[in-house]
C-alpha cells in the first residue's frame, strides 16, 4: 500500500467566497471532523488567530493546514488553504489558489452569489482549479437554496447537482463535502524524484525561528538538513525544520512533491524570502524556475507623520517591525513642509491603511498624523519619461506634463435589479465606463463598469451600501493606468501652499471638491487672533475661498490669587493641545484637517 | 522651619509658612465660602444656605491660623467669599479676632470685606468700621431689576444706593462689582447700567463679562438652549464702553478688568499682578508663599473635616521653574495697563520678555497687540480683549 504522501493520496484546496460567506468556520469544521483539533481545542473561526482578524470577525491572511482523512479504509492527506474575503487581500486568494488543484467555492444560502464570489470564481477557473460549489447556511431560517443554486449556474455555469449544501455552523453537509473534495479533486500531479520545484507562497516572521517559509512542492523531495537554495535571490541554505500545519507546526523528516508544507532555513530577515520564489537544490541540476506570482500592488498610499516631531524614529523602527510581518506594506521616508519629517506609505487598500495605523497605533503607542489617502498616477514627461507618483506634492508644473494617468479598475456590483439604475448614475457621475450586465436571477444582477480607482476607493463602498440598503456588494481588479484631464490642486492656508492637503482630482471636479475642501477645513482650523484664508487653487488660479474670521474677544475676566495656578493649568492644556497641531505661518492646524480633502464635496451636488 | 520648632503643630499637619531665611508675605486671603444661595453663575468655593457650619467653619480656620506660627504684620487683608457680610455679629466679630491675631494689619494697611447689598445693615457697618475695614467691595452686579432676577441675585438697585451710602460713612474706598454680557442683555442696557454706577461715584469698579462656567446651572440651561449668550461682538463693544464711559467718569483703568479713582486702586489685587507672595486660610483658598502656589480642598466640609482630624487642608502644590514662573509673572503684570518695565522685569525674573516670548512677542506686534513704550511693555485695546488667547500662545514656546 503507498505511503500517504505519496501524491495519489493528497488533495490540495483553498477555501474561497465572498467576504463572512462561512469560509472560516467552514474550516472550523473540517479541522474537527478529520480530527486535526478536538472539539475542546476548537474555538470559533480558529484558524483566525491574529488578534486584529478576532476583533474584527474576518480573516486578513490566508492560512494553511494539512488534515488527514480516512475514506474507504484509506488515508488522505489534505492540504486546507483559508483565504480572505476582503477586496483588500485578494492576491491572498491568487497566491493560495496558485498552490491547489481545486476551490470549495462558498456562497452563503440567503445573501446569494456577490461581487467576491463570482472574483473568485474567475480566479479559480483561470487557475484550472476543480471548483466544488457549496451552499452554505443551509440552517438559515431564510435559506434560499433554490434561488442560489439558480445564480450559481446562471452566473458562473456551476450546476446544481455539483453543489453541495451544508452548514458550517451546524456541521450538516460535512462528511459530504469530505467525500467531494477525495472524489472530485485531482491529486497533484508531481513527481517525487523529478529536481526539486518549491514555490514559496506565502511566509511570516516568527521571533525566535526567523523567516518562515511556506511551500508548496511541485516536484522532488526535501529533507531535513538538506541544503536547499532560492533561485531567485540566489541564496543558499540549510533546511533546519520542516513541516507541516495541522494547525500549529509539525515538524517532519521530509516533504514531497504534491504537498503543502513550512521550511526554516535560519533566515533572519523576512525580506530576504520572495514570494513566489522557487526553491530547489544548488547545484548545476537544480530544477527550473516556476511562473510565480505578480507582487502585489499597493493602491493607496498616504503620509504617516508623528505627531510629535521628536517621535520621527520611533515611527521609523513600528514601521520596519509591521513590515517584517506583512511584506505588502511599504514605506519610503519623506518630508513635507507642514508636516515635518514622516512616512510616505503604500496600502492594498483602505481596510488594509486602516489595520496598519490600527496596529501602529496599539502596538508603538504612537500619535499619528494621516494625510489623505490617495491612488498613485502614472505621468508621462515632456522629456519622454515616466513619473509614478504616489505623493500629489510629486506632480511637475502643467507644462512639463505630456500625459496624465490613473489607476482603472474594472469593477463589479451584484444588486437587486432595482437598484441598477441608481448605481448606473452613480457610476456616470464618477465617470465610470459601463461594460456590460449580466442577470444572476430574474431579481438578482451583476452590472460591471470601468472606473477610475480614485473614485471606487474612498466612498464607492459606503455610497453603494445606502443606495441598496445594505445589499449590494462590489469588487474591483485593476485594468491598468489610462489618460485623463487631471490636476493637482493644492490648498493654501493663510496664503501659505499646505503641501500635504494637496490632492490629485479631475479637472472638472476641482471647483467642486475645492469648495468642499475649504469649506470643511474651516470647521476643522480653530479660529485665531487674525483672520486666516482658506483657499484652493490650481496652478497660481484660486478656485475656492472661505475665510475663518479672527477672535474678537477672549478675555475672562477675574485673575486673583486663586485663579491664577487654575488658569496655568488651563493654558498648560492648551498647549499639549496645540502640540498636536502642525503650524503652517502661524496657523494651527489639527490632525484631523489632514483628512478634510476627503470630503468630495458630492453631497452638496446631488 | 523645622517640625521640632513647631510644637503645635499636629502629626501630618504641614506648616503654611514661610522659612525663616525669607521674607514672609505682606498680604492674607481669607475665604468665607457662606452665601444665601448659590447664584446660577457662580462655580466658587461656597456652600449656600448652611449658616449650621459657621461655628465649625470658626473653629477650623482658627486652626489653620494656628498653623502658621506666630502673627505676621501684613500691609493688605482680604475677606472674600462667598459672602463674608452672611455672618452675623457674632461670628463675624469672632472672625476679625481670630483673623487679626493671626494678621494684625500695618498702621496705613488696606482692609477689603467684600459685602452683599443687603447684608449691609447699620450694625453690621458700625462693627465692620470698629474692625478697622479700611475698603468695601460691593457684590452689586446689576441695577436692573431683570438682570437682577436672571442672575438670582437677592438685592436691588436701591439695596445698592442705599449700601453704598452706608459704606462710604467708615470705609475710605467703596468698590462695585458689576457683570455684563448677561443673557439677553443690550448695549444700550448696559450703558444705563455704567451710567448708574457713575451717578453713585464709586471709589472702584470691577467689571467683568459673564462666562459660563462648567458644573453651573448657567452652563447646562445655556447647552440646553435655554439662556441665549451674548455674541462676541456685542460682548466686545460693551467692554469698549465700559472702558469709555469709566475712564470718563474719572475711574482710571488700571487693569485689564479694574477702575479706579485715583488712590482707590486694590493694594491687594495689584500684589497679586505683581506676583508677589501671600497667606491665604479658608476652604478652597490659594496661597503663595516661598515660591510655593497651594490650594486648599475646595469642599468647605472636607477642609472642615481635615483639619479637625489634623490633617493639612492643602490638596494641591506646585513650585514653578524659574522659567514658568517669568512666565507667570509676565502674564500678570501685563493684565495692568501700565503693562511692565522691561528692565524692572528681567532684575526680578532673570529673563527678558522677548526671551519669554519668542516668535509670539513679533507676531504680537505685527498684529498690534502690544507695543513699547519707554522703556515698558503693555497690552493695547486689542491686546486686552484677546489677552487670554494671547496667554495660551505664549505658554506654546
Ligand atoms: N447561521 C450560520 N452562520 C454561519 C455559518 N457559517 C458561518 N456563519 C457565520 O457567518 C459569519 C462569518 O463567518 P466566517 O467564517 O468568519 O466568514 P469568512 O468567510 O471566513 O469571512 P472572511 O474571512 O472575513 O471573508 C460568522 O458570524 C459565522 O458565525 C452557517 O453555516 N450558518
Ligand atoms: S453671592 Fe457670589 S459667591 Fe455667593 S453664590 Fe452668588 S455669586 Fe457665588
Ligand atoms: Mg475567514
Amino acid at each position: 500500500m503507498p505511503k500517504p504522501s505519496d501524491c495519489h493520496y493528497i488533495r490540495n484546496f483553498s477555501i474561497v467566497a465572498h467576504i463572512d460567506h462561512g469560509k472560516s468556520t467552514l474550516a472550523d469544521r473540517l479541522l474537527e471532523r478529520t480530527g486535526a483539533v478536538t472539539a475542546r481545542e476548537s474555538r470559533e473561526q480558529l484558524l483566525d488567530d491574529m488578534q486584529l482578524e478576532r476583533e474584527r470577525g474576518i480573516t486578513i491572511k490566508a492560512r494553511a493546514v494539512a488534515l488527514r482523512h480516512v475514506h474507504n479504509g484509506q488515508e488522505y492527506e489534505l492540504n486546507l488553504i483559508d483565504t480572505p474575503g476582503h477586496v483588500d487581500f485578494h492576491y491572498e486568494v491568487s497566491r493560495s489558489l496558485a498552490c491547489c488543484e481545486g476551490a470549495l467555492l462558498l456562497v452563503d444560502a440567503f445573501q446569494g452569489v456577490e461581487a467576491q464570489t463570482v472574483a473568485n470564481a474567475y480566479a479559480a477557473l483561470e487557475n484550472n482549479l476543480e471548483m466544488i460549489p457549496v451552499v452554505n447556511k443551509i440552517d438559515l431560517t431564510h435559506a434560499r437554496v433554490d434561488e442560489v443554486l439558480e445564480e450559481m449556474e446562471s452566473s458562473l455555469a456551476l450546476a446544481a447537482e455539483d453543489a453541495i449544501l451544508c452548514s458550517a455552523k451546524t456541521g450538516v453537509g460535512t462528511d459530504e463535502l469530505l467525500e467531494a473534495i477525495i472524489e472530485r479533486i485531482p491529486p497533484p500531479a508531481g513527481d517525487a524524484n523529478a529536481p526539486l520545484q518549491a514555490m514559496v507562497f506565502d511566509s511570516h516572521y516568527d521571533e525566535f525561528r526567523g523567516a518562515i517559509t511556506y511551500v508548496r512542492l511541485m516536484n522532488g523531495t526535501i529533507h531535513k538538513g538538506q541544503k536547499v537554495q532560492f533561485l531567485k535571490t540566489g541564496m543558499t541554505m540549510d533546511v533546519l525544520e520542516l513541516g507541516q500545519f495541522s494547525p500549529g507546526r509539525t515538524p517532519c523528516q521530509e516533504l514531497r512533491a504534491g504537498q503543502v508544507g513550512y521550511l526554516i532555513c535560519n533566515i533572519k530577515s523576512i525580506s530576504d524570502v520572495h514570494i513566489g520564489d522557487t526553491i530547489s537544490t544548488p547545484g548545476p541540476d537544480h530544477g527550473t524556475p516556476l511562473e510565480g506570482y505578480k507582487p502585489p500592488k499597493r493602491m493607496v498610499y498616504c503620509g504617516l507623520y508623528p505627531a510629535d516631531g521628536e517621535n520621527f524614529e520611533e515611527l521609523r523602527d513600528a514601521l520596519h517591525k509591521l513590515s517584517i510581518n506583512d511584506p505588502s506594506f511599504e514605506f519610503q521616508p519623506e518630508t513635507s513642509d507642514a508636516l515635518g519629517f514622516g512616512f510616505r506609505c503604500g496600502f492594498l487598500g483602505l481596510l488594509h491603511m486602516e489595520i496598519i495605523q490600527q496596529r501602529l497605533e496599539r502596538e508603538a503607542d504612537l500619535d499619528l498624523v494621516q494625510t489623505a489617502p490617495n491612488v498613485t498616477y502614472e505621468i508621462a514627461t515632456r522629456h519622454g519619461g515616466t513619473l509614478y507618483i504616489t505623493n500629489p506634492q510629486d506632480v511637475p508644473d502643467t507644462g512639463d506634463i505630456e500625459e496624465f494617468r490613473q489607476p482603472i479598475v474594472q469593477t463589479s456590483f451584484v444588486l437587486t435589479s432595482d437598484c441598477i439604475g441608481p448605481v448606473m448614475q452613480l457610476c456616470h457621475e464618477r465617470r465610470g465606463v459601463y461594460l456590460r450586465t449580466e442577470y444572476l436571477s430574474p431579481t438578482r444582477a451583476l452590472l460591471v463598469f470601468d472606473l477610475p480607482l480614485a473614485e471606487v476607493i474612498y466612498d464607492m463602498h459606503d455610497r453603494l451600501k445606502s443606495i441598496t440598503r445594505g445589499y449590494g456588494t462590489m469588487d474591483y481588479e485593476l485594468k491598468g493606468y489610462f489618460p485623463a484631464d487631471l490636476v493637482r490642486m493644492d490648498i493654501l492656508v493663510g496664503g501659505k501652499r499646505v503641501d500635504a492637503l494637496s490632492i490629485i482630482c479631475h479637472r472638472e471636479d476641482a471647483e467642486r471638491r475645492g469648495r468642499a475642501v475649504v469649506k470643511k477645513l474651516r470647521t476643522e482650523i480653530d479660529r485665531h487672533m487674525f483672520e486666516v484664508a482658506l483657499q484652493a487653487a490650481i496652478g497660481g488660479r484660486i478656485i475656492a475661498r472661505e475665510t475663518i474670521s479672527a477672535i474678537r474677544k477672549n478675555v475672562t475676566a477675574k485673575c486673583y490669587g486663586g485663579d491664577i495656578s487654575r488658569k496655568r493649568k488651563l493654558w498648560a492644556k492648551q498647549r499639549e493641545g496645540k502640540k498636536r497641531m502642525k503650524s503652517v505661518g502661524n496657523v494651527d492646524i489639527p490632525q484631523k484637517a489632514f483628512l478634510a480633502v476627503l470630503d468630495t464635496g458630492q453631497d452638496q451636488k446631488s | 522651619m523645622p517640625q521640632d520648632e513647631m510644637p503645635q503643630l499636629t502629626a501630618g499637619m504641614e506648616s503654611t509658612a514661610p522659612p525663616s531665611s525669607q521674607l514672609a508675605p505682606r498680604a492674607a486671603y481669607i475665604h468665607v465660602p457662606f452665601c444665601a444661595h448659590r447664584c446660577g453663575y457662580c462655580n466658587f468655593t461656597v456652600v449656600a444656605n448652611r449658616q449650621d457650619l459657621i461655628p465649625a467653619y470658626l473653629d477650623a480656620l482658627a486652626t489653620e491660623l494656628a498653623c502658621i506660627s506666630g502673627s505676621h504684620e501684613v500691609d493688605t487683608l482680604f475677606f472674600g467669599g462667598g459672602t463674608p457680610s452672611q455672618l452675623a455679629l457674632k461670628p463675624m466679630e469672632q472672625l476679625f479676632s481670630i483673623v487679626r491675631e493671626a494678621f494684625p494689619l500695618a498702621s496705613d494697611g488696606e482692609l477689603s470685606v467684600e459685602v452683599n447689598p443687603v447684608d449691609l445693615t447699620p450694625e453690621k457697618a458700625k462693627l465692620l468700621a470698629t474692625a478697622g475695614v479700611t475698603r468695601i467691595s460691593l457684590g452689586a452686579q446689576s441695577f436692573n431689576a431683570g438682570v437682577l432676577r436672571t442672575l438670582e441675585r437677592d438685592h436691588t438697585g436701591d439695596d445698592i444706593r442705599r449700601a453704598v451710602n452706608l459704606a462710604r460713612t467708615f470705609a475710605r474706598s467703596v468698590s462695585l462689582d458689576l457683570i455684563f454680557a448677561t443673557p439677553d442683555q443690550t448695549i444700550g442696557a448696559w450703558e444705563r447700567e455704567l451710567a448708574a454706577v457713575l451717578e453713585l461715584e464709586p471709589d472702584h469698579v470691577s467689571t467683568y463679562g459673564l462666562t459660563y462656567e462648567r458644573g453651573t446651572s448657567f452652563w447646562s440651561r445655556l447647552n440646553k438652549s435655554e439662556l441665549n449668550e451674548i455674541n462676541e461682538e456685542t460682548q466686545r463693544q460693551m467692554y469698549l464702553l465700559a472702558i469709555e464711559r469709566l475712564a470718563a467718569g474719572g475711574l482710571e483703568h488700571y487693569e485689564i478688568s479694574n477702575f479706579a479713582r485715583s488712590g482707590h486702586r486694590c493694594r491687594h489685587n495689584e500684589g497679586y499682578w505683581s506676583g508677589d507672595e501671600y497667606f491665604a486660610a479658608g476652604p478652597g483658598a490659594a496661597r503663595h508663599i516661598a515660591g510655593e502656589r497651594s490650594t486648599n480642598h475646595r469642599s468647605t466640609l472636607t477642609w472642615i473635616k481635615r483639619l479637625r482630624a489634623g490633617q493639612s487642608p492643602i490638596t494641591e502644590r506646585e513650585t514653578l521653574l524659574a522659567h514658568d514662573k517669568a512666565r507667570e509673572t509676565l502674564v500678570l503684570g501685563l493684565r495692568r495697563i501700565e503693562g511692565i518695565d522691561q528692565r524692572e522685569f528681567q532684575r526680578k525674573t532673570g529673563f527678558t520678555a522677548s526671551e519669554l516670548l519668542g516668535n509670539s512677542l513679533n507676531q504680537w506686534l505685527r498684529l498690534r497687540l502690544v507695543v513699547f513704550d519707554g522703556g515698558r511693555i503693555r497690552l493695547t485695546r486689542n491686546g486686552m480683549l484677546l489677552s487670554d488667547q494671547m496667554w495660551s500662545e505664549v505658554l506654546r514656546i
